[in-house]
């Protein structure tokens, strides 16, 4: 299937492997990614707290450029953070039309215009919900038996609930578990699979931002998780990154838990190799926790 | 009719023994509420389980629990759907437990004034008239009312305040509670001290800017407030109309991510950091604050560097959108940032549009009232339907 | 052991009010309240409050609505004060804080309501209970260190010295199940009603009549206590309010055959004719097989326009959208008369005094008389705040003549001597639940819209049956941390004496007049029954008086809609 694809800003900049990974495995599950290279940054949730009219600009002026890449079946992203942005604008711009045709009046100048309806899917669910669970298992080569993954959802993915359209045909505060399960894996749940990694306050209380995410390293780690997996770069940011300043945080000097972007896990499990993957760019690096060979069982099946 | 089992965490504090967990069986119709059986469990089976309710439909906000996890009122929640998330995924049985961050007295009863109180208190929680008092009534712009309106919904119940996630690590954070309150009165026009009370929140570590904006807050309130939302509000004036530049580099921050995004199109992480504490400018890396900041996360960037994770010309030069996109994005900017008054539609208050229904004309939104609290809701078009959940974008 | 110049029982509306007013004047005060008190019934007040604010109204207008909707039981010197003071208090609450709704040029603006002939009711949006309450608690807060808040205290009992005089109370601190004595110049009574007699009620949990049974058993006499309010809009199955603002909006009643019908009993106010009017329409439509199966009339709210329901009737939705199932802005909502307000209660004098020295009463639990025979939606909350502040301000005043009084020696001992005997019943007799129950069912069944001799008489035994019964009921908590047990059985103690207190009124009043309207007397009477009827608890059980009702202005004519 063809999507307009969003990659958002991190995964170009400090989560390279990301990047990487997505563009490795998309050929995979006969996914064709076409990079909207013109859009911007969604904000974050930042902007909107600055000024909403600008967020739901910028934004809707993405969704424009989404809604002309021909014969794209719906935008997808790559991060919870982006997703939970775009909804929240989404949602006024759909909401609204005089509101809308304010907006679009902003994108005049460019010739743009957003039409409301945009379908806009994080990963995650493109995975569920377009490609589906059962067609997953089947393109798996390389099930990731033994290999116990705790699932991180990030904030911006799993609420408001309403806008984010989890409800009982969709759970999709559930999806990750499914996939990790349905790529071979066991799920280990701890209290930190639904909270937050504290990225947003980072620069404002570094301590509660590095508390929370120590504390969710730990509870994964205390609960014999090999790998945490996470669909938002900056949530990875957080638990990565930062993960030296998050165990100095909670008081851990034993903290080593590698945190596997979405696409890696996927990756693995399609036949894909760590280094492939951009495993190694990582500050807590998979292959000094996880002994791949035993982790995760032989070599791809033959095809 | 149908049975369903109630599963309560019960504590004695006078046996001196843990806490523990008891299972009922009741008997009632799968619309009735979660309190209506709690209420069913102690007047037939066990007149001890404690729970604090009074007017049994969701505007007294006693009966602040969390069922199967989640923080809400009891008597607003449906047995049948409580059931469907419950532990036992046999569709029967319905965990309840007190609400969380607050310390448990007995049962189901917490104790608010220890902490939901403590923090509302702490933010001035009464009008400080503005000079002079009319002889007759303010004269108050019909919007703004409706604004506050949101935040007045509060019943204070406590469920917001039971699943803060930056209380969790933060007991000290003033809370979402706290914060719709003092939107409350920084949003009213007959208030004297919106400055003062935005100062103080934006200044204090564990205020507005310890919010981890995680969504938690928005989910539990059983009233709509949105919590998150004014807090964001109350951030987006102390910033935009009152230029509070706080110690914590709320403000700064905000300032750094609006800025990186005009300038490139993109977040430029590597200058995230330093703006964030030094101000929006290139020489911010050497001010005092970011460096002490930057030598802290010595060790993450060496790491990152070492592994190839962040190039090190990208790190100093940023990635950028094409040039002709940037400028688009800057004329966005310099259109809506130019505007006189911010702009903002609030779907509380204008509700959702009907699919059927075309728009109908706008209403001139009302002039504000003087004193630097421009907030003016969008023009509503006529009837909207009520915020439900098969209304949102599934998309 | 807390000694204070004015103590105050209940902070709903008028005990807080009530508590602002006498610290304004000076008094130390102390306000005691069984739960916190913004979870006080007063939160659940929906449409609005009543004034002649508005300069082609005036108080004269207000004051002839506020009687002829009292059936002309409404003692008129009452009236007229209150209806004077009301635009005084409006300004107040609005300085104070409250958030109430602007018209287009940003002053105070009205919405229409029952048996008002100009639209004089003020309000923000739905919640203008809840906007007030809290308001005056944010006040409370304020004025911490000026008055002593006791929350979560349950009052047990009023305390009287050799003379007569109520010189404080005992209380029962539920967290620790502490029992303590305060003393205090003057008590205000500020509890509120009694509506969980009746199953099903529009009332809290909380309204157990607890401040009626307790100034009934020291001797104060209650008046009109056969006026029991049924609003015309509750949801059938649990009794939850639908506020008398919708009609006020612009929503119509429909029987099941479609028909307007308020236009054969009120042509000219329709759905805004008094309560008991229309209660008394709906009623008769549905015993006249006129109305749905289950009971109900069809409230059709879809007339006013969706965006002004959101706006300004927002808690319906929600009520309509979790409790019915309904979407009120699609669909009419089902509904019928419930129970609702008390317009009886302990007997004042528009200062709040009850004849017992140091005993003053006000809101829901006190009758002044302005209700007389039916309340005016939106009069209640003026009540609750006119007369909280008068029984304040004349209660600080009075405590600078008197001394402070010492409690009986006994009075702790006493207190938890009862307690003791409660914790000691034996078990075997019925369960709590049960006896309010069917004491409720019963009242519901009896002592409803239309009353007459013989169900009066099968409901005063029942109820005297239900009060051999309920010492005898035992109870499972007998900890001391928040033991909701014990009160739920001192609960049971006051409902019970409130409710004989309501039968024997309602006996004794042969005829038909505001809210009690007898089918075996049909008629309003004035030549025998232009008075209040009083119960008073001599020893031996209720004893009935009478007292006369004040008229100035407006002499009793015939009252139609």
């Amino acid at each position: 299937m063809k999507v307009a694809y969003w990659p958002g800003c991190v995964s170009r900049g400090f989560t390279p492997e990301l990047h990487g990974s997505m563009a490795a495995v998309a050929p995979l599950l006969d996914i064709e990614l076409v990079e909207l290279d013109r859009a911007c940054c969604t904000g974050a949730g930042v902007i909107a707290e600055h000024n909403q009219e600008l967020a739901d600009t910028l934004n809707a002026r993405t969704f424009a450029l989404a809604q002309q890449v021909q014969g794209a079946e719906l935008m997808m992203n790559i991060c919870s953070t982006c997703q939970g942005a775009q909804g929240e604008c989404q949602e006024r711009l759909d909401a609204n039309s005089e509101y809308r045709e304010a907006i679009n009046g902003n994108l005049a100048a460019e010739g743009l215009s957003y039409e409301k309806g945009l379908t806009n899917k994080n990963l995650l669910w493109l995975l569920v919900e377009e490609i589906g669970l059962e067609s997953l298992k089947q393109k798996v080569k390389r099930p990731l038996t033994n290999l116990k993954v705790g699932p991180f959802y990030g904030c911006y993915i799993v609420r408001p609930r309403d806008r984010l359209g989890i409800d009982d045909e969709h759970p999709r505060d559930a999806y990750l578990h499914w996939v990790i399960e349905a790529l071979g894996g066991t799920v280990i749940d701890y209290a930190g699979v639904h909270k937050c990694c504290g990225f947003p306050i980072v620069t404002m209380n570094k301590q509660a931002s590095l508390r929370q995410a120590g504390r969710h390293l730990s509870d994964a780690q205390d609960a014999e998780a090999d790998c945490l997996v996470v669909p938002c770069p900056l949530c990875h940011l957080n638990l990565d990154l930062q993960q030296p300043g998050a165990a100095k945080a909670v008081g851990r000097d034993d903290l080593a838990m590698p945190v596997l972007h979405l696409p890696q896990l996927l990756g693995l499990a399609l036949g894909l190799e760590p280094k492939q993957l951009g495993m190694s760019k990582h500050v807590v690096k998979p292959t000094s926790v996880i002994d791949w060979s035993s982790a995760v069982v032989g070599a791809p099946a033959a095809a | 009719m149908a049975e369903y089992t109630l599963k309560l965490r019960r504590y004695d504090p006078q046996s001196g023994e843990a806490p523990y967990y008891e299972e009922y069986r009741v008997d009632l119709e799968p619309h009735r509420s979660v309190l209506e059986a709690i209420l069913k469990v102690k007047a037939e089976q066990d007149g001890s389980v404690g729970i604090r309710c009074s007017c049994r439909a969701a505007i007294c906000g006693s009966c602040g629990v969390r069922i199967n996890g989640r923080p809400g009122l009891a008597c607003h929640t449906h047995l049948d759907k409580a059931a469907q998330t419950g532990v036992n995924a046999d569709g029967s049985t319905i965990l309840v437990e007190p609400m969380g961050n607050m310390p448990v007295i007995k049962d189901l009863i917490v104790d608010m004034d220890a902490v939901h109180w403590k923090k509302i208190q702490r933010v001035t929680p009464w009008l400080i008239n503005k000079q002079p008092v009319p002889e007759r009534e303010y004269v108050v712009p019909h919007e703004n009312m409706v604004d506050v309106t949101q935040s007045m919904a509060c019943i204070q119940c406590g469920a917001c305040v039971s699943d803060c996630l930056s209380m969790e690590v933060d007991p000290e954070f003033v809370g979402p509670a706290a914060s719709a309150k003092a939107y409350r009165f920084v949003g009213d026009p007959r208030d004297a001290e919106q400055y003062e009370r935005l100062k103080d929140l934006a200044e204090d570590p564990h205020g507005i800017y310890d919010c981890t904006h995680c969504f938690t807050c928005i989910d539990a309130c059983p009233k709509g407030v949105a919590p998150m939302n004014q807090i964001m509000r109350l951030r987006r004036i102390a910033s935009n109309d009152h230029h509070i530049v706080d110690r914590n580099n709320g403000e700064r921050h905000e300032r750094t991510i609006v800025g990186l995004i005009r300038d490139y199109g993109l977040l430029h992480e590597a200058e995230m950091l330093p703006r964030s504490y030094g101000g929006y400018s290139w020489f911010a890396k050497f001010h005092p604050a970011a460096g002490a900041e930057l030598l802290d996360s010595l060790p993450s960037i060496t790491r990152a560097i070492a592994r190839g994770k962040v190039n090190i010309k990208q790190a100093a030069l940023g990635h950028r959108i094409p040039k002709a996109d940037l400028t688009a994005v800057q004329g966005i900017y310099e259109k809506v940032e130019g505007k006189a008054r911010r702009y903002e539609l609030n779907l509380y208050i204008s509700g959702y549009e009907d699919e059927e229904e075309a728009p109908a004309a706008a209403e001139a939104p009302a002039a504000v009232a003087a004193g630097g609290d421009a907030m003016p809701s969008a023009p509503g078009p006529d009837p909207q339907q009520p915020t439900s959940a098969s209304e949102s974008e599934s998309a | 052991m807390p000694a204070h110049d004015v103590l105050i029982i209940g902070a709903g509306l008028a005990g807080q009010r009530a508590a602002l007013a006498a610290a304004d004047a000076g008094a130390s005060v102390a306000i005691i309240s069984k739960v916190h008190p913004v979870r006080s019934h007063s939160v659940a007040a929906a449409g609005g409050i009543n004034a002649a604010l508005n300069p082609e109204d005036s108080w004269e207008s207000h004051a002839f609505d506020t009687v002829k909707g009292s059936d002309y039981l409404g003692d008129q010197d009452a009236i007229e004060i209150m209806c004077r003071e009301a635009p005084d208090e409006i300004l107040w609450l609005e300085h104070a804080g409250v958030t109430f709704h602007r018209n287009g040029t940003g002053h105070l603006g009205t919405r229409a309501f029952g048996g008002a002939s100009q639209a004089r009711t003020y309000y923000v949006a739905d919640i203008t209970g809840q906007a007030i309450l809290h308001v005056l608690y944010e006040r409370l807060m304020m004025h911490g260190e000026r008055i002593s808040r006791y929350e979560e205290w349950f009052t047990t009992t009023l305390l009287q010295d050799d003379a007569g005089a109520c010189v404080g109370c005992v209380a029962r601190d539920i967290r620790s199940g502490a029992l303590e004595v305060f003393d205090a110049k003057s008590v205000i009574l500020a509890s509120g009603g009694a509506g969980q007699a009746f199953k099903p009620t529009t009332n809290a949990l909380i309204c157990t009549g607890d401040g009626i049974a307790q100034a009934y058993r020291i001797g104060a006499p209650l008046m009109d206590m056969e006026m029991i309010q049924y609003h015309p809009t509750t949801l059938a199955e649990n009794g939850f309010l639908i506020t008398e603002g919708a009609r006020g909006e612009g929503a119509h009643l429909y029987n099941a055959q479609g028909e307007r019908f308020m236009e054969k009993y009120a042509p000219n106010k329709l759905e805004l004719a008094s309560r008991d009017v229309v209660s008394r329409a709906e009623q008769t439509e549905i015993d006249e097989g006129r109305g749905f199966p289950d009971g109900t009339i069809a409230l059709d709210i879809t007339k006013v326009p969706r965006k002004r329901t959101l706006e300004a009737l927002r808690e319906i939705v929600n009520i309509g959208k979790d409790f019915a199932g309904v979407d009120i802005t699609r669909e009419p909502i089902h509904i019928k008369p419930g129970m609702h307000y008390i317009m009886g209660g302990v007997k004042t004098d528009s200062d709040g005094q009850t004849p017992i020295p140091g005993l003053y009463a006000a809101g829901e639990v006190a009758c002044v008389s302005v209700h007389g025979g039916n309340r005016l939606g939106a009069n209640s909350l003026l009540d609750t705040l006119i007369f909280g502040r008068r029984s304040g301000e004349h209660a600080a005043g009075r405590a600078r003549a008197v001394a402070m009084p010492r409690s009986p020696v006994s009075a702790l001992s006493d207190a938890q001597g009862e307690i003791d005997a409660i914790l000691d019943r034996q078990s075997g007799g019925r369960r709590i639940s049960e006896i309010k129950t069917e004491l409720g069912e019963t009242m519901n069944r009896y002592v409803a819209v239309y009353r007459d001799a013989d169900g009066l008489a099968t409901a005063l035994e029942i109820v005297q049956r239900l009060k051999q019964e309920a010492p005898h009921a035992a109870i499972d908590d007998h900890g001391t941390v928040f033991n909701q047990d014990v009160l739920a059985a001192i609960e049971l103690g006051y409902m019970l004496d409130v409710a004989e207190a309501i039968v024997v009124a309602a006996q004794e009043r042969r005829e038909s007049r505001g809210a009690q309207f007898r089918t075996d007397y049909p008629e309003r009477n004035d030549e025998d029954w232009l008075h209040h009827i009083t119960v008073s608890h001599d020893g031996d059980g209720p004893q009935l008086g009478t007292a006369p009702v004040t008229i100035t202005k407006w002499q009793p004519q015939a009252r139609t809609y």
